[in-house]
């Protein structure tokens, strides 16, 4: 098993109640399926809004095995400015 | 050169005078809080960020316009935390030797800010709930 870090920011926020979250996944999971797990965790809430994917800080635009201590964000659309 | 900062109390612009002998161009953008959000009145904003990486990703993208326009410096305050109607969220001035290399960087580096950079907006709104802003422009 590996465990992973979840940051959560704006509607991922909003949408799971928390800043932050701890998982522990199965060896070899990737950043897909731990997008699935942050979705039905979010009961619907999450089903329109697109989100980027950003692994210890960097965006990450293809599926990505995860490692054990990686810190994770899904990045809704940003509204800097 | 370039230089970024995100802070967390209000901006003080950067110096501006007259010690520059090479560039013709000081181009200032200051991003300031309206007091509507969608048609509705707001009290404020609140900008969240994912520390760290939002300043990381502004630098990447201040490097980058400065790789691709012929300016000479560029540089980028965002505030974040509760910023209140009226004032500052966003302060960039470019240098440049003319002026409209200084005029296609900004708008490219405000774009490409308003696309990559993680930074949200909160709307307080006037009975002091606080909502996800869906602005996007």
């Amino acid at each position: 098993m590996i465990k992973v870090t979840i940051k959560c920011f704006s509607q991922v926020k909003y949408a799971l109640g928390e800043n932050e979250l701890v998982l522990e996944l199965e060896n070899g999971s990737t950043s897909s399926n731990l997008e699935k797990i942050i979705r039905s965790k979010a009961n619907g809430q999450l089903d329109d809004i697109s989100l980027r994917i950003a692994i210890n800080q960097h965006y990450e635009s293809e599926d990505t095995e995860l490692k054990d201590g990686d810190e994770v964000a899904f990045i809704p659309p940003v509204q800097g400015g | 050169m370039v230089k970024v900062k995100i802070i967390n109390k209000p901006i003080t612009p950067f110096i501006s005078d007259d010690s520059r002998k090479q560039d013709g161009a000081e181009l200032i953008f200051n991003g300031r809080v309206r007091n509507t959000e969608n048609g509705k009145e707001i009290i404020a904003l609140e900008y969240e960020q994912y520390e760290g990486m939002a300043e990381l990703e502004l630098k990447n993208i201040a490097q980058l316009t400065c790789e691709k326009f012929p300016i000479n410096d560029l540089f980028c305050q965002h505030r974040v935390g509760i910023i209140n109607i009226g004032e500052i969220s966003l302060h960039v001035v470019i240098w440049s030797k003319h002026r409209k290399e200084a005029l296609a960087a900004m708008d490219w580096f405000i774009l490409r800010l308003k696309k990559l950079v993680p930074i949200w907006k909160w709307a307080i709104m006037t009975d002091n709930t606080r909502v996800p802003s869906e602005c996007e422009h």
